[in-house]
Order: structure tokens, then C-alpha cells, then sequence
């Protein structure tokens, strides 16, 4: 390959003193990571409004004879949903801050209260008190929390990979980056989680 | 026009904040072309079948999107062609109705989901990073996972049509048609998970043309430097990361859970709703048609503005337009809806919002007419396909604006006035402006220039052919003649035009012909082309043809919205960053002003199994429910293996955190 030296060049300045780390919205993968939870969390409202479309051919949610959801469940999982933010936030700080011991303690204890996250979950797709082939109201609300679930135990899994790297293997300063950006994800799936569960497994009692 | 920047005003914009800029400095030609050696050895991926499978070069793997994109145009073509022969006489049975349904489906989905969005897409991944002077697209990996998951569903679909289960209900899909009831078997199955392969690639593509397009372009480029295309494509993209998981939804989680699992989504015996389908779907697939055709859009002013010699008219009108048809897109779904009982208010307001949206595009027309008014045309193959699609989709826009009104959609919905439209508009708007595309930057491609003899063959019979094929269908449809009937009796009178589409089709096959040809003889023998033969303003002039693996050997600066026509003198650039390592320049999004440096990831075999992961995953749903949890374990698996390789320490690196700035590695 011929060099494309085809034209002349000047230089009119020089980046090699910049960072080649950094974090946030200065970073490559915080835009992929916003992408794709703008990706996500659509497909959340789209199935919401699947949701909402169905919903006008019942009288009454849900219909008789059907239970409403028991909230029992879903409140302590909404519970812990939140505080996982809390171990993730300080991973997310000492990731800032290039702490490695903090880093590796953080991440610990954001898997270990992730872990009952994901049974949680399941106790609560049944906590719906309806199967998703029983009616329509039963395919929406299970697939709401079903296609979240998903989402969230993809996540779940990043989190244990990431605190596994951390604890058995050398790192790159560059992962610290990753690290920020796993917690700024999980809060995404928390927080889209309150509108539904709002309306999925507290809405009923109202409606 | 404002935009001829002079280039102390375009400094300043660089670095605004460095009140000292070192004096500009030659860069000889001795370190240019050792940088340039050492760069090579760094951004060249490895040869053979497992370079060819690892590869993660934007280019490598746009062109392959390209070719593969173009090999489902020739198939959805040949299906084209033969609906064409089996209407050209009534009662003809050359194929019989299953085989029909069959074909017919299978093109409308080959062409929209398999050849439009994907070519438009793969146009972007190739260009756009050499456009905003990149040296590869944010994220490479993610790019090659698309372009596998892509290819899953390009053979998924044709292995299944070969073996006789080939969707049949129509690339709409339409339920109850569609659903487990009335259409037993594979066949709707095998539909749903093509489309759900190629949003996944969709949604891969948009979202690394999002991120290159606002944070890798070259220092200088800012916002309202960016050129048309790429605008154009980040429009598109945008529109992809709210359009395609409608389809997503709609397909996936809906349609496929209703046939595998027995939800009750479009069931309404239990509550569900068929209507609930036509919204989801079409809440995505009308932003389809202008994600379809407006790359093509932006693909028509870097044409006209070479041809013409000229700056185009209208900078920033062209730029609102194209925002505009983006937002006014995703307003117009119900007019696809309008046989069904829609409330009276929706009817209103969704024909305001259809007529409506022909302002931006009518302001976008007139822009390229005031360009070439004012210019003087030099009539190229590729700027005769820009008078074409002039031509074309100008008559395919005001038959939309027809459709628009709810009293005629009514006489004219599924009937063939609909697929004339439908043509006139694609084939207008996005094919046209795509083959000129192909002339203009085939050789930035390959490095040779197609023959101009076989060009001019080409774009006139193609635009002969076109309204030769479509027009008559304008006639049939207002006689009344349905979509999607396999044949008619001669009583209907509908004989004669059919005939006469016919012929035209044979007129665009033979167009097409030869352009395959003129690749064909080109690719190898066209004559040299050098790094800018059309004498053009982009940045993807200002490397060789082809562009090396690395793009450029030093990141341009740009100084005015059309870099190569507004410097004179040694092309500017910036220098600093490594060639020993991959590594890009980031930028910020408003001003792209130097922001800090990236390191790209090398050669990796994961994002070609993670596709296969994903490919046996969804495949497998169709026959089991248990393939999902199954694959799902899998795919998990997978990302470790991609994590593991992306995590090793390397290289010592310069962090910024938290204001102190320290070396770590």
C-alpha cells in the first residue's frame, strides 16, 4: 500500500498530549450505552402501549374472575432494585477516582444484592396472578415484565463479569471507564422499572 | 452563501481555547509515507479465511454489507421479474397461488428489510467515518456483529424458501392472516425471525453511525459543517432507534409469542386485537419508507453539488428538512389504516400530517433544482440519475399526497395504485439516487472509475423501465385491479397494461444487466481513478482510492463545509496520534474540538459468534420455546469470551478523572 501522501499536509496542531481515558459523556461507550437504552426503553413503552390498546377490550383490569397482582413480591424486589443503585453509584465513584480495591469491593456487593434480583423477578412474573395464555391482559403483562426481565439479567450477568474480571485477573486502567458505565446502564433498568411497576402491578388496584 | 470560511476564522474554531497555536507546519514527505508504513502495519487486519472472518475494519465489512445487500436487490428482483411474468396475461399459471403468495412476500421482505435499510446502512458504515475524517467507526466490533446477525437472516430466508417455506402472508404480515390460526406451519415463523436479524443489524448500524457522527468528526467539523450525507444518516439513524423496535415488538414479542407460546396479542376471542398488529407494524414501517429513502436524499447533493460545480443552494434549509421529514415520519402511520374504523378526528389529522411532510421534501427538491439553475451541469452518469429520481419521485411524492386523502385511499387502498406509488417512490427516491451513488464513489471503492458508455446505457434504460413498468399500474389500480391476486380474468380489460409493466420490467432487468457488467468489467479494468476524480469537496476525497485500512495517515482539520474546495494550499490536518496502536481522535459533539484519544479494538473472531449465538437462538425459537433460555445461556457465555478479550492490560494510558490527569495502565 502506497503511502496517502497524495497531497501535501500541514499541521496546525498536535493531540498526543491528550487523555486517552476518561469518563462519561466524553466517552465513546457512554453514547453506545445511551443508544442503546434509548433502544430499550422504547420497546418498553411500545409494549406498554400494547398494553394499554388491549386493555380497552376488558371492563374492569384485570378482568373478573381474574385476582389483581399481589404486590407482596414485587414491592421487595422494587426494594432492592433500589438499593443496588447505592453499591453501584460507590463502584461508579471509586471507578472515577481509579480506586481498584474500591472498585473490586463495589462491584462485590452490587453482585451479591443483584443476586436474589433475578428470582425475585420470576416469584413475580406469577405474582401477575395470570398466565400470558390466558387473555390478552395476561400476554401484556407478562411480556412487559418478561422483556424487562431480560434486559435486567442480561445486565445482572454484566455486573458478575465485570466484579469476576476485577477479583481474578489484572485489569486495564481503560476497564474503569466500563466499570461507570455498567452502573450508569443499571440505573436505566432500575428506574425504568418504577413507571412499570406503577402500572402494571399497582395500577390494577386502581383502575 | 456563508460558508466559505476563511481559514484564521476556522482556526480559532479548532482550538478555541488555546489562545498560543503553534505556526501551521509542513509535514515532509519522508515522515508522511514512514507514518503512513507504520499505520498500515497497525490498522491492517490479518488475510485468509480467518482474517476474513475477525476482520473489524469498517470498510471491509461495509463492503461485504454492500455486495450482500445487492445480491438480495438481483434475488428480490428475479422474484420482481417473475410476479411480472405470471401477471403479464390473465389467467396465466405459470405459478400457481401457493408459489405466488410465496414469491410475492418474499420480495416485498427481501427488498425492505434485506436490501433497502441494510445497503442504506452499509452506504453509512463505509462512508461516513471517511467523511467526518475518522479512522474507522466508533465501534467496529458491534459493526461486523450487525453485518453477521444480517447475514443469518438473509440465508435463514432463502434456505427456508427453497425448502418450500417461504413466507406467504405478505411482507406486512397482517394478522389474523398471519397468526397460529390461518397460517399453520413454519412459514410466518421463518418471517418473523428474518425481521427480527435484520432490526438487530438496523439498530447496530444506527447506533454506531450515531456515535461517529457526533463524536469522531474531525476537528473544525462542527455541527453546522457536517455534510449532507452524513446529516442525512444520522437522521436515519435516529429514526431506526425509534422505528425498528416498533417492528421488533411487533414481531418478535408479539406476532412470533402468539404462534410459539400462545399469547393472545391479536386473539379476540380473548381480548387481544388485530388492529393492535397494523398500528405497531406501521407505527414502524412508515419511518421505514424515509429511512429508505432519505440517505438517498443525502446521497443526491454531494452529486449535484460536483456536477454543478457549485455549493448547494440552501445549506441549512436542507438540513431542516431533513430533521423535519424525520420528526413529521413518525406522525403519518394511521394513513396506512385508513379502510379500518378509525375515528373521524384521527382521519383528520393523520391526511393533514400526510400532506404535510411533502413541504420538507418539496423544499429539498427545489434546493437541488435552485443548485443546478445556478450551476453549470455537467451530465454524468450519476448526475442523470439524480434527474431521474427528480423525475420519478417527484410523480411518486404527489400520488402520496393523493393517497393522503382519505376518500380516495378508500377507492384506491390494495389496489394496484398502491404499489405504483410504492414503486415511484423507492425505486425513485432511494434506487436511482443509490446508482448514482455506486458511479459516484465506486471508485473512492475500488480505485477505478466505471465506464461512462455502459452508465449512460444504464440510467436510461433504468428510468424508461421504471415508469414504463409502474405507470400502467396508476391505470390499473383506479380499474380496480386488487395487490396481491395472482391472476385475473381477461373480461377485467386489465390485460393490455399488464403486458405493458411487464415489458418495462424486462427493460429494467436488462438495465441492471448491465450495470453487473459494468462492475463486472470495471472492477479489474476501469480506468484509474486517483484519489478525487470527480474534482469533489468531501473529506473521502482527500485519501487514496481505496482508502487505506486507517483512512487517513493524519486526522484532516476541517475549515469550511466543504473541506477539499475550501483549502488552499497543503491539505490541513492534525497530528499526535499513535500509529504504533489503534487509536482515533474524539471530538466533542457541538464544535468537534479535540476532546481526548480512543484506542479501537483489533481483529476479533466474538462478534461472528456471538452472531451465531443469536442466529441458533432465534432459529431454534421457532421450533421450541426452549431455545430462548438455551440460547440465552449461550450468548451469556459468549460476552464473557468478548469481555475477556477486550480487557487485557496493554498499553500505559493517560487518564483524565475527576480533574487531575494521571499515567496508568
Amino acid at each position: 500500500m502506497t503511502a496517502p501522501a497524495t497531497i501535501d499536509q500541514q499541521s496546525l496542531g498536535d493531540v498526543a498530549e491528550l487523555p486517552t481515558v476518561t469518563f462519561g459523556h466524553r466517552t465513546l461507550m457512554w453514547w453506545g450505552t445511551a443508544g442503546f437504552m434509548a433502544i430499550e426503553g422504547w420497546t418498553l413503552a411500545i409494549l406498554l402501549a400494547g398494553y394499554f390498546y388491549v386493555r380497552q377490550n376488558f371492563v374492569g383490569l384485570p378482568p373478573k374472575p381474574l385476582d389483581h397482582p399481589s404486590l407482596g413480591v414485587p414491592t421487595i424486589n422494587l426494594l432492592v432494585l433500589l438499593l443496588s443503585m447505592v453499591p453501584a453509584f460507590m463502584a461508579a465513584r471509586a471507578a472515577r477516582r481509579l480506586d481498584v480495591p474500591g472498585v473490586r469491593i463495589w462491584l462485590l456487593i452490587t453482585s451479591l444484592v443483584s443476586v436474589p434480583i433475578p428470582v425475585l423477578r420470576w416469584y413475580e412474573l406469577w405474582a401477575l396472578n395470570v398466565r400470558w395464555d390466558t387473555n390478552a391482559y395476561g400476554s401484556a403483562a407478562w411480556l412487559l415484565v418478561g422483556t424487562h426481565a431480560t434486559l435486567l439479567l442480561l445486565d445482572v450477568f454484566d455486573t458478575f463479569g465485570l466484579t469476576l474480571f476485577y477479583w481474578f485477573k489484572r485489569m486495564p486502567v481503560k476497564a474503569m471507564s466500563d466499570v461507570a458505565d455498567n452502573s450508569f446502564y443499571w440505573y436505566f433498568m432500575v428506574l425504568s422499572w418504577i413507571p412499570l411497576y406503577l402500572i402494571v402491578y399497582l395500577g390494577p388496584q386502581f383502575l | 452563501m456563508n460558508d466559505g470560511v476563511r481559514a484564521g476564522r476556522a482556526r480559532s474554531s479548532v482550538d478555541q481555547e488555546d489562545a498560543v497555536l503553534p505556526p501551521p507546519q509542513l509535514i515532509d514527505r519522508e515522515r508522511l509515507e514512514a507514518d503512513a508504513r507504520q499505520l498500515d502495519v497497525t490498522w491492517r487486519d490479518p488475510g485468509g479465511l480467518w482474517g476474513w472472518l475477525t476482520t473489524v475494519d469498517h470498510k471491509s465489512i461495509a463492503k461485504r454489507y454492500i455486495i450482500t445487500a445487492f445480491l438480495m436487490f438481483i434475488a428480490g428482483g428475479i422474484q420482481a421479474a417473475m410476479i411480472r411474468m405470471q401477471l403479464a396475461l390473465p389467467e396465466n399459471n405459470l405459478l400457481g397461488p401457493d408459489r405466488y403468495n410465496q414469491i410475492f412476500t418474499t420480495h416485498g421482505t427481501t427488498m425492505m428489510f434485506l436490501f433497502a435499510v441494510p445497503i442504506m446502512n452499509a452506504m453509512g458504515l463505509y462512508f461516513v467515518p471517511l467523511m467526518v475524517g475518522a479512522r474507522t467507526i466508533a465501534f467496529p466490533r458491534l459493526n461486523a456483529f450487525g453485518y453477521y446477525a444480517y447475514l443469518v437472516g438473509v440465508v435463514f430466508l432463502y434456505v427456508s424458501l427453497f425448502l418450500n417455506t417461504g413466507p406467504d402472508a405478505g411482507w406486512t404480515a397482517y394478522v389474523p392472516l398471519a397468526g397460529p390460526q390461518f397460517s399453520p406451519g413454519h412459514r410466518v415463523d421463518v418471517w418473523a425471525q428474518v425481521v427480527t436479524f435484520t432490526e438487530i443489524a438496523a439498530l447496530a448500524a444506527a447506533v454506531n453511525i450515531i456515535v461517529t457522527a457526533l463524536k469522531m468528526r474531525a476537528p473544525g467539523m462542527s455541527l453546522n459543517r457536517i455534510p449532507l450525507f452524513v446529516w442525512a444518516q444520522l437522521v436515519v439513524s435516529f429514526m431506526i432507534v425509534f422505528a425498528m423496535p416498533a417492528v421488533a415488538t411487533a414481531s418478535t414479542l408479539m406476532l412470533a409469542a402468539d404462534r410459539a407460546v400462545s399469547t393472545h396479542w391479536f386473539n379476540p376471542a380473548e381480548g387481544g386485537d388485530s388492529l393492535l398488529w397494523q398500528h405497531v407494524f406501521w407505527f414502524f414501517g412508515h419511518p421505514e419508507v424515509y429511512i429508505i429513502f432519505l440517505p438517498g436524499l443525502g446521497m443526491v447533493t454531494p452529486i449535484v453539488e460536483t456536477f454543478c460545480r457549485r455549493r448547494v443552494f440552501g445549506y441549512d434549509a436542507l438540513v431542516l428538512a431533513n430533521i423535519t421529514t424525520g420528526f413529521f415520519s413518525f406522525g403519518l402511520w394511521v394513513h396506512h389504516m385508513f379502510a379500518t374504523p378509525i375515528p373521524e378526528l384521527g382521519q383528520s389529522l393523520f391526511t393533514a400530517a400526510s400532506m404535510l411532510i411533502a413541504i420538507p421534501t418539496g423544499i429539498q427538491i427545489f434546493c437541488w433544482i435552485a443548485t443546478m439553475w445556478s450551476g453549470r451541469p455537467r451530465l454524468t452518469t450519476p448526475m442523470l440519475f439524480v434527474l431521474g429520481f427528480l423525475f420519478t419521485f417527484v410523480i411518486g411524492g404527489l400520488t402520496g399526497v393523493m393517497l393522503a386523502s382519505v376518500t380516495f385511499d378508500k377507492q384506491a387502498h390494495d389496489t394496484f395504485f398502491v404499489v405504483s406509488h410504492l414503486h415511484y417512490v423507492l425505486l425513485g427516491g432511494a434506487v436511482m439516487p443509490l446508482f448514482g451513488a455506486f458511479y459516484f464513489w465506486f471508485p473512492k471503492v475500488t480505485g477505478r472509475l466505471l465506464s461512462e458508455t455502459l452508465g449512460k446505457w444504464n440510467v436510461w434504460l433504468f428510468v424508461i423501465g421504471v415508469n414504463v413498468a409502474f405507470f400502467p399500474m396508476h391505470i390499473l389500480g383506479l380499474n380496480g385491479m386488487p395487490r396481491r391476486i395472482y391472476t385475473y380474468l381477461a373480461e377485467t380489460g386489465w390485460g393490455p397494461l399488464n403486458l405493458l409493466a411487464t415489458a418495462g420490467a424486462v427493460v429494467i432487468v436488462v438495465s441492471v444487466v448491465i450495470f453487473i457488467v459494468n462492475v463486472a468489467v470495471s472492477w479489474r479494468g476501469g480506468a484509474l481513478a486517483g484519489p478525487n476524480p470527480w474534482a469533489s469537496s468531501g473529506l473521502e476525497w482527500a485519501t487514496t482510492s481505496p482508502a487505506p485500512s486507517y483512512n487517513f495517515v493524519h486526522t484532516p482539520v476541517v475549515l469550511g463545509r466543504h473541506p477539499l474546495w475550501d483549502s488552499v494550499g497543503p491539505f490541513p490536518v492534525i497530528t499526535g496520534l499513535r500509529t504504533d496502536r489503534r487509536e482515533v481522535l474524539v471530538t466533542t459533539v457541538f464544535d468537534a474540538r479535540p476532546d481526548h484519544r480512543h484506542k479501537e479494538p483489533d481483529a476479533s473472531i466474538w462478534p461472528f459468534v456471538l452472531s451465531l449465538a443469536m442466529g441458533v437462538t432465534w432459529i431454534g425459537s421457532i421450533f421450541t420455546p426452549w431455545a430462548v433460555p438455551t440460547g440465552f445461556a449461550m450468548t451469556l457465555l459468549v460476552m464473557l469470551g468478548w469481555g475477556w478479550q477486550s480487557s487485557r492490560v496493554t498499553d500505559v494510558e493517560r487518564v483524565e478523572t475527576e480533574d487531575r490527569l494521571v499515567e496508568a495502565e
